[in-house]
């Protein structure tokens, strides 16, 4: 089999499309570039690239690209796995006992429309600069997807396996930990994945608030604040790249653990 | 059937409300009358020979101006000679030269303020904060070369600025900006009573309405001022030694504008600790003194660490007084105007001294018919009776950037009005 | 083992207003090692008396007893296999099979053992690290089986589990189930629209009427199994059960 062939088999058709809509972005924003020729609006690809290839340089006297980037990667992680931490017993909490559920969804629903950002006053007000402003933003954008995803979840755990698991003889937190749990991890792990797409989006919008001095956020206004546009779209790569990574690490655990999901009669 | 009514009901009065808001929202007038300058607004875009279009910050300045999106702004340093040093744009005029004639030479700018829960409660802090402003205004004045230099690592990390095809270094653009900020901490009475003139500016523009409106002259001193710390850290620092603060518990906030010079008192500070250190016996340690421009510091006076201090910054005044007023700052390097605004809401704010006069400066497009504030003034008039009003932006509503341009468009009997966005 | 059902009643609220009876004094008596089915049209309370013999639902009165208690709950001493299996799908063949057995703390060594016994008892051998998802309908079916009888019930009480089968694969399934109840010798209550199953299937036919159901007729079935459905003997008995369920029975 020559060469081409092969390349041809390996590589599906279809998979090959993924890259044409990028590559057409790459080529375009060059020649726009090119012809519109004011730095301002839109700079070359070469002075973006040349700042992403330099990741641990120094940018603006605000650390290196990667440093940021790593900062604002613990502010998310610290604020997301607060948020499962509460909503997922939560959730299961709500869904499993009517009482709870009557107690707390109000609550829940007035909260809920709030855009995480609005709490970023009171956030600053009530635990000054630091983690603990920002987890609690962060927190804020994650935890709703999480926690109605959990229920949604729990609630679709069916009851037949619930019964079996009685008639077998589970105690309550047997069926907790082996049936419900189970049960509703695909769709609480949606809910992960969509919570952590939400979070790195506060993150990096609140990083852009005052009372913060690094992440990518701050980066990103930094550069503003000097006019500097090519570190701008740096930055703005670096969010995308990093949120599609974690979405595409969510959706392969997804792949490989839940591949029964829809499957079940 | 009586559950489905009784939703229906709910429901109907629940948009029925809405309803009614939406309406009642629309009758208003639109946006904060307080805040408009009562004298020359009008609502036609034609009329008005200047618009003027607040960014939050100075930031995008250098941006819309270089694409053409305003044709000039108003800034503090060192925007102007960012503009003025790649060829974004060109000077007009200083913010010292600023019309009225003649009352703007020496206008005040910045200050350094402390929350009063902070002067009561460790009134030795607040002095030797304001002890070590004062000497790192002597020595930026003594060493303005260095001082340029180590500002522009401060602010930048010394990287260069880099529009497009031109590329400046921020050394230069600081070598050229200091000499157009004047280090000074001396509350002078001159000083002070100009202060006191912005108070009854921004009641004029409306941006005070409260406490500070009706309060008489000495009722201001002691709403606006405590030159007490300044007095005794004056004292101790001619007697040669600084009284050691007790020691804080929690760590102290010290907010400043990004990218604003004129708080190089803190910079510099930040930058030659250990030339304070030995020399004075008060100074702030960075703790990592690697960072360009550190997060977080020691005040340490005579060998004792006093606080943990943080070091935030805010793009404006405004949000810097914000922080202030919720206890998230306790001392900060702003601008005069918003610490009036503050204070007269309600922040428990006071001025220690201040820590610059002058400073700012209106820049235009490179290309414009202007050479000073007359041929800027000729040139307004001549673009608004082609029904192009100039757009000039300033960074916020109150500053003092903002205040400087609208009294100075007004003593040349230019019409403006605030853009809103 | 003895398991009785005395003057049940179940009736359920509906929409908060009405009371629906689904079940009227059903009094049953089911012998050791008996396989009964319960006979009845859609809607007839069927799987409703199932349900409460199961312990998972309470009967507004009357009671059922096995071995002289009362039932008030789910015990281990009856097990249930849903009309749809109810398999955990995310876990394998032997996990499922398993599963009764790590609710009760069985050891892992002493687990291993009785789940190959029942794999081997289901001739699922070789599937289990499968998943359900990967198995046939008919072999579902025995995984559900033998896992309820991993923990070793009196009783095997099964809702129509052959419902959704072609006939071809419920055929082997039922002559594969009567294999497995006369070597495991439980007692099987078994509920079916089918009157052809429960001909081939059960020692006693319980018929019940329309809802609100109430036992019409007990029809004992001595004949020897395996049973030849195109005998003429099978054919009288179900051309009967057929006019029962047709006239007598039809009747609320």
């Amino acid at each position: 089999m020559t060469l081409p062939h092969a390349a041809f088999r390996i590589y599906d058709r279809r998979s090959l499309l993924k890259f044409v809509l990028p590559v057409a972005i790459i080529a375009g924003w060059e020649l726009l570039a090119i012809w519109i020729n004011n730095p301002f609006i839109l700079p070359r690809l070469e002075a973006v690239a040349a700042v992403l290839l330099a990741p641990t340089a120094d940018i603006l006297g605000n650390g290196s690209l990667a440093a940021n980037a790593a900062t604002s990667l613990e502010r998310v992680l610290a604020g997301f796995f607060v948020a499962a931490a509460i909503a997922i017993p939560l959730g299961i909490g709500m869904g499993r006992s009517g009482t709870l559920h009557e107690l707390f969804d109000t609550l829940m629903q007035l909260l809920r429309p709030i855009p995480p950002l609005a709490w970023v006053p009171l956030a600053l007000a009530w635990f000054k600069i630091g983690l603990l402003s920002m987890v609690f933003i962060i927190g804020m954008g994650a935890f709703f997807p999480i926690l109605l995803n959990t229920l949604d979840g729990v609630k679709g755990v069916k009851r037949n396996w619930i019964e079996t698991a009685e008639i077998l003889g589970a105690k309550e937190h047997q069926i907790l930990s082996r049936v419900i749990l189970p049960g509703a991890l695909p769709t609480i792990w949606t809910g992960l994945r969509v919570g952590f797409g939400i979070a790195w989006m506060c993150v990096v919008a609140a990083e852009m608030m005052p009372g913060t001095n690094s992440g990518l956020g701050y980066l990103i206004i930094s550069a503003y604040n000097w006019g500097q546009v090519p570190v701008i779209i740096a930055g703005m790569i670096v969010i995308g790249i990093i949120g599609i990574g974690f979405d595409i690490l969510f959706k392969a655990v997804e792949r490989r653990s839940f591949g029964w999901r829809g499957l079940e009669r | 059937m009586s559950g489905m009514k009784r939703t229906g009901i709910i429901a109907i009065t629940f948009f029925a409300l809405v309803l009614l808001l939406v309406a009642t929202g629309c009758t208003q007038q639109s946006g904060t009358s307080a805040s408009t300058p009562a004298a020359t607004t009008t609502p036609a875009t034609g009329a008005n020979t200047v618009g003027i279009l607040y960014t939050a910050g100075v930031g995008p300045m250098p941006q819309l101006l270089a694409t053409q999106q305003i044709d000039g702004y108003i800034a503090w340093q060192p925007y102007v000679s960012i503009a003025t040093k790649s060829g974004i744009g060109k000077l007009v005029v200083y913010s010292g030269q600023l019309p009225p004639d003649e009352s703007n030479v020496n206008h005040p700018c910045c200050i350094l303020f402390a929350r009063d829960d902070l002067i009561a409660e460790n009134p030795d802090l607040v002095t030797a904060i304001s002890a070590l402003t004062q000497v790192s205004s002597a020595y930026i004045n003594a060493h303005p070369a260095e001082a340029a230099d180590l500002e522009a690592d401060f602010l930048v990390g010394r990287s260069n600025f880099t529009f497009g095809n031109v590329s400046v270094s921020s050394v230069d653009v600081l070598n050229d900006a200091f000499p157009t900020v004047r280090y000074t901490n001396d509350p002078s009475p001159q000083w002070v009573n100009d202060t006191k003139r912005f108070v009854n500016t921004e009641i004029q523009l409306g941006y005070v309405n409260n406490q500070l409106k009706n309060a008489s002259s000495d009722q201001l001193d002691s709403l606006l001022f405590d030159f007490g710390p300044y007095q005794n850290a004056k004292q101790e620092l001619a007697a040669g030694t600084i009284t050691t603060p007790h020691t804080e518990a929690n760590p102290i906030t010290i907010g400043y504008l990004t990218g604003d010079m004129h708080s190089a008192a803190l910079s510099i500070a930040l930058k030659k600790y250990q030339y304070f250190n030995d020399t004075y016996g008060v100074a702030l340690v960075p703790r990592d003194p690697t960072q360009a421009r550190p997060d977080t510091a020691d005040l340490v006076v005579n060998g004792v660490k006093v606080a943990e201090v943080k070091l935030v910054s805010g793009s404006a005044g405004p949000q810097v007084m914000q922080m202030a007023a919720t206890n998230v700052v306790q001392i900060g390097y702003v601008g005069v105007p918003p610490t009036i605004a503050a204070i007269d809401k309600g922040t428990p704010v006071k001025v220690i001294n201040p820590i610059n006069t002058e400073g700012s400066g209106l820049v235009v497009s490179p290309d414009a018919p202007v050479t000073d504030w007359n041929s800027f003034v000729a040139w307004a008039q001549q673009r608004a009776a082609e029904g192009k009003p100039l757009k000039i932006a300033a960074p916020g509503k109150g500053s003092i950037q903002d205040v400087l341009i609208q009294f100075a468009l007004k003593s040349s009997n230019v019409s403006f009005a605030t853009i809103s966005s | 083992m003895t398991l009785s059902v005395e003057h049940l009643t179940k009736e359920y609220a509906k929409n908060g207003q009405e009371r629906v009876q689904a079940l009227v004094n059903i009094s049953l008596a089911i012998r050791d090692e008996e396989f009964v089915c319960v006979l009845g049209p859609s809607g007839c309370g069927k799987t409703t008396l199932l349900r409460v013999i199961a312990g998972l639902e309470r009967p507004t009165s009357g009671r059922v007893q096995i071995d002289g208690t009362v039932i008030e709950g789910p015990n281990q001493k009856l097990g249930m296999i849903f009309q749809d299996y109810s398999l955990y799908p995310w876990r394998t063949v032997n996990e499922n099979i398993a599963f009764g057995l790590e609710l009760n703390d069985v050891p892992r060594e002493k687990r291993a053992k009785i789940v190959k016994k029942y794999l081997d008892l289901a001739e699922l051998s070789g599937f289990g690290n499968s998943y359900p998802h990967e198995l046939s309908g008919g072999m579902r079916q025995r995984v559900a089986v033998v896992r309820a009888l991993a923990v070793e019930p009196s009783v095997l009480l099964m809702d129509e589990p052959f419902g959704a089968l072609d006939a071809q694969t419920r055929n082997m399934l039922q002559h594969e189930l009567l294999d497995i109840w006369q070597k495991t010798k439980k007692t099987i209550l078994f509920v079916t629209h089918s009157v052809d199953e429960a001909v081939y299937l059960a020692d006693r036919v319980v018929v019940l009427t329309p809802r609100p159901g109430h036992i019409c007729e007990v029809i004992p079935i001595d004949q020897p199994r395996p049973r030849d459905r195109t005998s003429v003997e099978f054919a009288r008995v179900r051309r009967h059960v057929l006019d029962l369920i047709s006239q007598k029975c039809s009747l609320p």
